[in-house]
């Protein structure tokens, strides 16, 4: 469902993304992983636009983006926005709307739902991530975690075809890391597409269908997580996972 | 939003002790500057000649910007001081033995920088008037001039008559002697700092009639085509005023006078004006009668009173209501500008730019001035809408700003979080970015609003009677300072503290989120 062709970015003189040629299917989980500066959270973040890029294409569905940012792909982000949702690593929740505020945001002023229908769903969702006891809080009343959990409802409520995650738990006291996975293995469970940037190698073991490593703008494996994580081919690949095992 | 805890309603209390006190601190000021300032200084024999003396030096205050033919700088002598006055002074002070030294002053200004000693005398068109009788000592007149109605070509109804003026729209200087005569004959004052803006107005329609001293007339007015000359309504007298405790100096400067009409020099010198004619034949033969009779007998002072206090209350109400609605200009025009100058396109985006600059680079009072007179011609506007366009143009720079740091404030993931649920730029600004921007930037547009509230005492530039122009006119009739200012002082200060208090709730209830 998404196709990356040849994708390239470069920060200046610094080459981001070098080539990158990936296909993403429908219901499948993959995580990808890399050392810091690999490219791996700029690829996901040109997935929707929030990134230019400088050559190659990204086709989701339909949709295709182009080099060229905002200006020359308005149509086409409009289209992709809205079915494929976004999770930060510092959640960038409302500050000034509540939990249910910011769950109800999109569907009632994108989507145009009606408010009632959309805090009913919006129920449902906080429900499911856990927090129906906290619709009525603030961002800045929640814990990370139940900030991140807030974030994920408010990105499933647009009823998204895929979800891009971020980094999610990385921003989190490591005792509030485990609720936020609980969330996202009961997502991939139930056969939501996502693509989760992470350095939480047990998730990408155990919840991903398929693993990422991003080195230098380039993907450096490919491969179901078990094979890629044990037994990782590329040079690159073992000297990051054992900076990773000793953390 | 949150509920009021203990501590916030303790220091709620604090505050409002905090608030008493500086009420009952500046009642006590009223009560103790009202003493002082209703006690007239004793006469103290008179030092002011000794001085005058001593120092070699007769100090006359005046007002270039009054013009020509009064005391002006002549361009075309490398912005030499001339006028008739000049040449006046210089005579009186030859007949004194001392030097004549020219001290700039703001005309509406002339007697409280006399009483502090900013100069000897006043020597600039100054009327005799009923309320400056007393406040001052006034020599013999130097000159005789005649108020002078002047109206519309095309407006054939005005008549120099007191039954015409009541209740018409005339201008005429602040505090003048038309000022009080207009007053006397119930006219609708519009009050002028300067001499040529009445006759623009005039012009323009926005005033019935124009009431000032033939000289001023001869000069502003009656060179205009669309102007005529109506008649004139009462002759009234230039004399130079010294302090009240200074008879001395008021003596020997009046005996001075004595002796430059006697000797001809003073006819001399308004023919070199082009101001001499037949009333001015009266000086010649002036008597100890003619000058009882110049300063009338009664005292014309008034007491602070209820009708002042009205007045307050109505000057306070127009800054009022000029200042809110000027914000209420500012507020939406420089969230306008903040948002073109960073989301717009680029040659709107600038041109916004310029408009911020422009707009804080130059004086409010121009500003007001060019709106006002200076674009008479392509848009005719009222003084207060004037007032309330100038003013809230120009704080829409600031608002600008103000809100261009509010939203440049926010964490840029917000407009990504936005940007991702599928909002189109605008959408995000305003469901999202706009509000957060617009709390952190709450305190600087209260502060901007009380910095407001005083600016607004500009706008009596283009004529709208506001608090500090009050307290100025009432000054003159009450003939202190003192209590008039007090006044005015309390009264700003009751507009702004409210909205001062405003602000730093604000801002706690923003630092506790």
């Amino acid at each position: 469902m998404i196709n990356v062709e040849s994708l390239t970015k470069t920060y200046g003189p610094r080459t981001v993304l070098n080539g990158v040629s990936v296909a993403f299917e429908k219901g499948q989980v993959v995580s990808l992983i890399g050392p810091s500066g690999g490219g791996k959270s700029t690829l996901l973040r040109c997935l929707n636009g929030l990134e230019e890029f400088h050559g190659g294409a990204i086709t989701i569905g339909r949709d295709v983006l182009k080099p060229g940012g905002a200006a020359v792909n308005k149509k086409a982000l409009a289209s992709i926005r809205q079915r494929v949702g976004m999770v930060f690593q510092t959640w960038n929740l409302f500050p000034h709307r509540t939990a249910l505020g910011n769950v109800i945001e999109g569907p009632v002023h994108v989507k145009g739902l009606a408010v009632a229908e959309a805090t009913a769903r919006a129920e449902a969702l906080l429900e499911r991530v856990g927090l129906s006891h906290r619709k009525a809080a603030y961002p800045g009343e929640m814990s990370g975690g139940e900030q991140q959990r807030v974030a994920i409802a408010r990105a499933l409520a647009m009823e998204p075809e895929a979800l891009l995650l971020d980094e999610p738990t990385s921003a989190l006291d490591p005792e509030r890391v485990g609720e936020v996975l609980d969330v996202l293995t009961g997502l991939a469970k139930d056969g939501l597409t996502m693509m989760v940037v992470t350095h939480e190698m047990r998730f990408a073991r155990e919840v991903s269908h398929r693993t990422l490593v991003l080195h230098g703008g380039q993907i450096i494996e490919d491969g179901p997580p078990a094979e890629v994580i044990d037994n990782p081919k590329h040079e690159r690949t073992r000297a990051f996972l054992g900076l990773t095992r000793r953390d | 939003m949150y509920p009021a805890c203990p501590k916030a309603l303790a220091s709620r209390a604090v505050r409002r002790g905090q608030a008493l006190a500086v009420l009952v601190a500046l009642a006590a000021l009223f009560v103790a500057l009202g003493a002082c300032g209703s006690r007239p200084t004793p006469p103290s024999g008179g030092a002011g000649l000794a001085r005058v003396r001593a120092a070699h030096k007769l100090r006359w205050g005046a007002d270039i910007q009054g013009g020509e033919p009064y005391v002006w700088e002549d361009s075309e002598h490398g912005g030499r001081r001339v006028g008739f006055e000049v040449d006046l002074a210089n005579a009186i002070a030859r007949e004194l033995g001392v030097e004549a030294e020219f001290v700039q002053n703001d005309w509406s200004a002339l007697v409280p920088s006399l009483e502090r000693g900013t100069f000897d005398v006043i020597l600039n068109g100054f009327e005799v008037t009923p309320s400056r009788v007393g406040r001052v000592r006034f020599t013999r007149p130097y000159y005789c001039f005649a108020a002078r109605l002047m109206a519309r070509r095309s407006d054939s109804a005005v008549q120099p008559t007191v039954g015409w003026m009541r209740g018409r729209r005339v201008g005429t200087l602040a505090n003048s002697f038309s000022f009080e005569y207009l007053r006397a004959a119930q006219a609708e004052i519009v009050p002028y700092e300067g001499v040529e803006e009445p006759y623009i107005d005039l012009a323009q329609g926005r005033s019935d009639a124009v009431l000032l001293d033939d000289i001023i007339a001869a000069r502003y007015g009656e060179p205009r085509q669309d102007l005529r000359v109506v008649g004139d309504v009462a002759d009234g007298y230039y004399a130079v005023a010294a302090r009240n405790e200074e008879p001395d100096l008021q003596a020997a400067v009046d005996g001075a006078l004595a002796r430059v009409i006697a000797s001809g020099e003073l006819e001399r010198i308004l023919s070199r004006a082009g101001i001499m004619n037949e009333r001015q034949r009266r000086l010649m033969t002036w008597s100890e009668s003619d000058q009882r009779r110049m300063l009338g007998t009664q005292d014309t002072r008034q007491r602070l009173n209820g009708t002042h206090v009205m007045l307050f209350l109505r000057g306070a109400r127009t800054t009022l209501w000029v200042s809110t609605l000027a914000m209420c200009l500012a507020i939406p025009l420089g969230l306008l500008l903040a948002v073109i100058r960073l989301y717009g396109p680029k040659p709107l985006a600038k041109l916004a730019g310029l408009y911020i600059e422009v707009y804080r680079g130059t004086p409010v009072l121009l500003q007001l001035y060019v709106l006002y007179y200076g674009l008479a011609d392509v848009v005719k506007l009222n003084a207060p809408a004037a007032a309330i366009l100038g003013l809230g143009m120009n704080y829409a720079a600031y608002e600008a700003e103000v809100y261009r740091a509010g939203i440049q404030a926010v964490p840029k993931g917000q407009t990504e979080a936005a940007l991702s649920l599928g909002m189109s730029l605008p959408l995000a600004l305003r469901r999202v970015v706009l509000p957060q921007a617009f709390r952190l930037a709450l305190p600087s547009v209260t502060n901007d609003f009380i910095a407001l509230l005083k600016d607004s005492s500009l706008v009596s530039v283009i004529t709208v009677v506001e608090l500090t122009k009050q307290m100025t006119i009432t000054a003159v009739d009450v003939r202190s300072w003192v209590l008039p200012g007090a006044m005015c002082a309390a009264l700003y200060f009751a507009m702004s503290y409210p909205l001062s208090i405003v602000a730093r709730r604000l801002e706690e209830k923003m630092a506790r989120a």
